[in-house]
């Protein structure tokens, strides 16, 4: 596996760009698209935002002054790109965030990309009540299986305050799936 | 059993030997997350069949295609400037020569057609943007704060907001 550094300054020749970049897109794609995809739930929404989460890394590579590693770099701009997806879809149909997630829950039972059933849907109503920093937090410790130290380069939160939000997160999570 | 003459404390036997390979496991432990048994091993999320195989030429095909079309999103926007300087030269002439007309000045706008404007025109400033035309250099965030920051209004501000008790970086540890 070609290290990071090498990477980089491959990404940032126009002769060695093309070929660097397939690199980076196949050893990225999978994990940054399950991020994307438990942020806005679709399947082809997430296909979209993955898309152009890349496209965003190629185009500001030159940008990219190796302050933080490269995939929480690309963490970051996966984040951004899939809240700035939802907030758009929100203020394009007119309606709260929170609304528009009701309704990205309420879809979901119909996806034929939700292998899910009652208890997947009350897992994403009980995510849905969390701030949406603590959903992201729970969601890249539980279900994406990052370390602490990952998330914290990603979110620029201390892992002391990750932790804390992660232990919120659950006992919010237990008491929403208890209720009757 | 070891222990120590001049204190008298005892530690068990092989205590200091084994005592970074315990600190390694404890150190682990923290790290892996702890199967939850009230979740779903799942969340529900599938991806159709030979999704990611086709991701790589799918980005790349978009890229050639913007390259190809393109289509900068503002193609005036790097000679607006220009264009913006040229005009307000060319107004600025007009308004001297034709006295008789009295041109509309600024202060002609009522400050209430400003703000309708400002507020029914989608700007769409992203925060680096208005990072980036905005100087902070001997701005007080006072200055830019309709409520004075003052001590009470934190107060009020956390405890409105308890749900983010996690973004006062507190340990949890440390309050249990």
């Amino acid at each position: 596996m070609i290290a990071e550094e090498d990477l980089v300054h491959q990404l940032k020749q126009p002769d060695t760009r093309e070929k660097a970049f397939a690199v980076l897109v196949n050893t990225h794609k999978e994990r940054l698209y399950w991020h994307i995809r438990r942020i806005v739930m679709d399947h082809d929404d997430a296909d979209d935002v993955l898309q152009n989460t890349f496209i965003k890394v190629y185009r500001n590579i030159e940008g990219f002054k190796g302050d933080s590693k490269l995939y929480s770099w690309m963490y970051r701009i996966a984040t951004n790109e899939s809240i700035t997806f939802i907030k758009q879809r929100s203020k394009k149909m007119g309606v709260s965030d929170e609304e528009l997630k009701n309704r990205m829950i309420k879809n979901l039972e119909a996806d034929v990309y939700f292998e899910g059933d009652e208890i997947q849907i009350k897992l994403q109503k009980a995510l849905s009540t969390l701030p949406d920093k603590q959903k992201l937090v729970f969601n890249m410790k539980y279900y994406q299986e990052m370390k602490y130290e990952e998330i914290s380069e990603v979110l620029e939160t201390s892992v002391g305050a990750l932790k804390t939000s992660y232990h919120l997160a659950v006992k919010k999570i237990e008491a929403y799936l208890k209720e009757d | 059993m070891g222990n120590n003459k001049k204190q008298n404390f005892k530690t068990p036997e092989g205590y200091f030997e084994n005592f970074h390979e315990r600190l390694m496991q404890k150190i682990n432990a923290e790290e892996d997350t702890e199967t939850l048994s009230f979740l779903p091993k799942s969340d529900g999320f599938k991806v159709p069949k030979s999704y990611f195989e086709g991701v790589q030429e799918r980005v790349a095909a978009q890229l050639q295609e913007r390259k190809t079309k393109v289509i900068p999103l503002h193609p005036y926007r790097k000679y607006k400037y220009a264009i913006a300087s040229v005009a307000a030269i060319f107004l600025l002439f007009l308004g001297l020569n034709i006295r008789t007309e009295a041109p509309v000045a600024f202060e002609d706008l009522a400050s209430a057609e400003i703000d309708a404007y400002l507020e029914q025109t989608e700007l769409n400033l992203s925060s680096y943007e208005l990072a980036e035309i905005v100087s902070l250099e001997g701005t007080e965030l006072n200055d830019v704060m309709d409520i004075p920051l003052e001590s009470e209004n934190i107060l009020e501000y956390l405890d409105e907001n308890i749900e983010d008790i996690e973004e006062l970086n507190l340990n949890f540890e440390d309050y249990e």
